[in-house]
């Protein structure tokens, strides 16, 4: 695998950067796919040579023909981009493959998009790439578009080709790269590489994050997917590339609502839905998740045109007060500050501003201030050493000369190592205002809370990723031999379903808090048990057929004698036969009463694409209610455990509140961690629920009250 | 019919549909990557060898042929 990627990185290149493109199935008929792309290329100017390959012409636009890609006299064609339909592109690739072409494009349609039949001509493109070393992107894709002048690549059939930037950005849709294109073309949004990846049946967004993030034109990375196939994948590739580049990768992952939680066979289960945990598993790997193509390139703009703000402390400066406190309130709800101003730049606004004005900040230069104040209260904000980012706002009145005002923004902000960011509050007038500042990279924003957003985005990833590591703890006390004899014994008549006495076996080998207590298969073992553990106890109901215990009132709490322990013992086996006729009974789970604790809820889901994902919130019966939850990918750091208990409301509890006391967080912290093991260890493991786990205080750990899990078999 | 028969008259269809040089067209040819037919000639050649052949193909069956081998054989079931 690993030799596979290097391979796709060295293509990538090649891709990226070719001397020569051959485009594969091309003809004369304007308005085609096929011919598009060739008009593409040649309109963009590329820097290499030009082969067009077309069964049935001997030139095209000028430029000779070829009928195949193995008659280009030329030994070294770098790029083979092909456009014949999805019928032959075969025969075409395996043609690239003896002409030594590595790098390929595949624009058709015609693949797993429309089927078996579509799947099954993929998977021979597959055959045939790895039988000569080749890489390619799609099938069914818009193509590529490298705006690098050397280069100037529009292997694409997009109309134009974007300006220059150091935006690299990826889309698993075809048809939303031209509208963005189109977007970011009237706010002249420049990209460094422009990448439609569709079917990704070889190279796929892990490969091109990596691509990305190696590349020096490129300085943050956008993303468009619609499924996570490789979860796992995809955070390590994000997590590599930030540690090793800093670049910010910003991800729009539609399908929000398209998939719900699975079948409620544990609380753990339908709690975990695809998008919760695709949130957290982003959040984990420092991938920042956006729910539009604007939020998206509000923030991207932030992140490449300007510096990054050194505090979260700003200054406004405004002429007009309405707005002011607009940003203000945006501001502070936002986590950032006002900045305070030092007596010399408070001296400086009161000389160059009227009586009128506001001096303290957010700086009003009020309503009939022309370009003068306000480039004397931006330089001032500038040279303030409280001061970490200016935001400029603008509203237009009759003598607000908005041209002159946007050009001196774009001169001030030269050379500064601070942010300046404006939002010019309008549409039609101030457009000119606008155009300069965005011609000019200086991020505008028609909102004020989009403005806000942006630099705390920024500075919140820049603070981050000083601290992001993903150490793992070492984690003793698991005998992971013992746990697997356990659980093959478990499996041992073909169940999927492990109740509560042999899961929370399995968990003590992992060094997990087991209640003390036995399973009795009669009611005198159930006094025995109850004696040397000591009263009061808890009896619940043991059986294969009886999932939800408290439902068939199978559970009897706080026993405190002999004499109650034998009337639990007839009333749970008289309540179980009733709910549940044929249930097996296998005996009562005797255990020691927990009293004085919280309850909280730890589970496994193993996701599809993300592998093992933790989970912890607020426990008990009514868990599905409340959804005080949260979740994070295994394995986990400490730091990434602990996050996962303070980003709840359940946290506030723990922490001790109305005269209670703080309960024992490290014992949670470590069970998470134990689990997290657990789930890494034993794929079989398709979902665990701990419900609840007894937090007691501080220093005096935590017990398990219930647990179950939901093995994957082969049937 | 004689399948050496099918194979010349198939040929002069293609020629003609894809004014094609007949010397280009081999019995292996794919029409479309060899003979660079597109989509509306290949429901022209359908139509081609329904009217050279007196027939009336599956019309789906009969765009799925991909080659002159393969549409001799076609043409052969219905002769």
């Amino acid at each position: 695998m690993e030799e596979l990627r290097k391979l796709r990185q060295k293509n990538l290149e090649t891709i990226f950067h070719p001397k020569s493109v051959a485009i594969v199935g091309t003809n004369k008929v304007k308005g085609t796919v096929p011919h598009d792309i060739l008009d593409g290329i040649l309109k963009a100017e590329f820097t290499g040579i030009v082969y067009p390959v077309s069964p049935r012409e001997k030139s095209i636009k000028g430029i000779k023909a070829y009928k195949y890609v193995l008659d280009i006299p030329d030994d070294e064609v770098d790029l083979a981009i092909l456009v014949f339909p999805s019928s032959v592109n075969h025969m075409a690739l395996e043609q690239c493959g003896q002409k030594g072409i590595k790098s390929v494009i595949i624009i058709s349609a015609g693949y797993k998009e429309v089927g078996e039949a579509g799947l099954l001509k993929e998977k021979q493109l597959i055959e045939i790439a790895r039988k000569y070393d080749m890489s390619f992107i799609g099938p069914n894709c818009l193509g590529v578009i490298n705006t690098a002048p050397d280069t100037l690549l529009n292997a694409s059939f997009a109309r134009e080709m974007p300006g220059q930037g150091s935006i690299g950005f990826l889309s698993q849709s075809g048809a939303l790269c031209t509208a963005v294109l189109d977007y970011a073309q009237a706010k002249h949004i420049g990209f460094s590489k422009f990448i439609s990846f569709g079917n990704k049946a070889d190279i796929s967004e892990i490969d091109l994050l990596y691509y990305l993030g190696n590349d020096p034109e490129t300085k943050v990375i956008l993303m468009y997917l619609e499924e996570v196939s490789d979860g796992e994948g995809l955070m390590k590739a994000a997590r590599e590339v930030i540690a090793q580049s800093g670049k910010p990768i910003l991800i729009i992952k539609s399908g929000r609502s398209a998939e719900g939680a699975s079948a409620a066979a544990s609380h753990t289960g339908s709690l975990t839905g695809a998008d919760e945990v695709c949130d957290a598993a982003f959040e984990q790997a420092g991938i920042l998740r956006c729910d539009n193509i604007e939020e998206m390139f509000n923030k991207a703009i932030a992140f490449t045109y300007q510096p990054a703000p050194a505090t979260e402390k700003v200054a406004i400066i405004t002429n007009a007060g309405g707005p002011g406190v607009l940003t203000t309130d945006a501001a502070i709800s936002r986590g950032l500050k006002l900045a305070k101003f030092s007596e010399e730049t408070t001296a400086i606004l009161k000389k160059a501003l009227p009586a009128t004005a506001n001096i303290n900040n957010p700086v009003d230069v009020i309503g009939d201030a022309r370009s003068d104040r306000y480039l004397a209260a931006i330089q001032a904000a500038f040279d303030d050493p409280d001061v970490a980012g200016v935001f400029v706002i603008l509203t237009p009145q009759s003598m607000t000369d908005i041209e002159t005002i946007a050009r001196d923004v774009t001169e001030i902000a030269k050379g500064q190592t601070k942010p300046i960011y404006a939002s010019f509050m309008g549409e039609k007038d101030v457009a000119v205002g606008i155009n300069l500042l965005q011609q000019h990279q200086i991020p505008h924003y028609i909102l004020p809370e989009s403005m806000c957003s942006a630099y705390q985005v920024v500075l919140r990833f820049n603070q981050d990723i000083k601290n992001r590591s993903h150490q793992l703890p070492e984690i003793g006390g698991i005998d992971k031999q013992e746990a697997g004899k356990k659980m093959q014994k478990a499996l041992a008549n073909g169940r999927s379903y492990i109740p509560e006495v042999e899961t929370i076996e399995i968990l003590e080998s992992y060094g997990l808090p087991v209640p003390q207590g036995k399973l009795a298969t009669t009611a005198d073992e159930a006094v025995a048990v109850a004696e040397e553990i000591g009263y009061p106890v808890v009896m619940k109901v043991v059986s294969d057929d009886i999932i939800h215990k408290s439902e068939v009132k199978g559970v009897e709490l706080n026993l405190g004698s002999a004499a109650e322990v034998k009337e639990a013992w007839d009333r749970i086996h008289k309540n179980a036969l009733s709910a549940v006729p044929d249930a097996t009974i296998s005996g009562l789970y005797v255990i020691k009463m927990i009293k004085g604790s919280e309850e909280i809820i730890l589970g496994i889901k193993r996701d599809p694409s993300f592998g093992p994902v933790l989970l912890f919130g607020l426990g008990g019966i009514f868990v599905e209610v409340f959804k005080d939850v949260s979740f994070g990918a295994a394995p986990l750091t400490r730091e990434e455990a602990l996050g996962m208990i303070e980003q709840t409301r359940a946290s506030e509890i723990l922490k001790g509140l109305r005269g209670r006391n703080p309960r024992d967080v490290e014992s949670i912290v470590d069970a998470l961690l134990r689990l997290g093991r657990l789930a890494a260890d034993f794929p079989e493991i398709d979902e665990l629920d701990i419900n609840p786990l007894f937090v007691l205080d501080q220093g005096k750990g935590s017990v398990i009250g219930d647990a179950r899990m939901i093995v994957k078999t082969n049937n | 019919m004689d399948k050496n028969e099918i194979l010349t008259r198939v040929k002069e269809v293609v020629s003609s549909v894809l004014k094609t040089d007949p010397s280009e067209i081999t019995d292996d040819s794919n029409f479309v990557f060899d003979l660079g037919a597109d989509s509306m000639q290949s429901v022209e050649l359908v139509a081609g060898f329904e009217e050279e052949f007196d027939i009336e193909m599956d019309q789906d069956k009969a765009l799925e042929v991909q080659n002159i081998d393969d549409a001799v054989n076609f043409i052969a079931e219905y002769v």
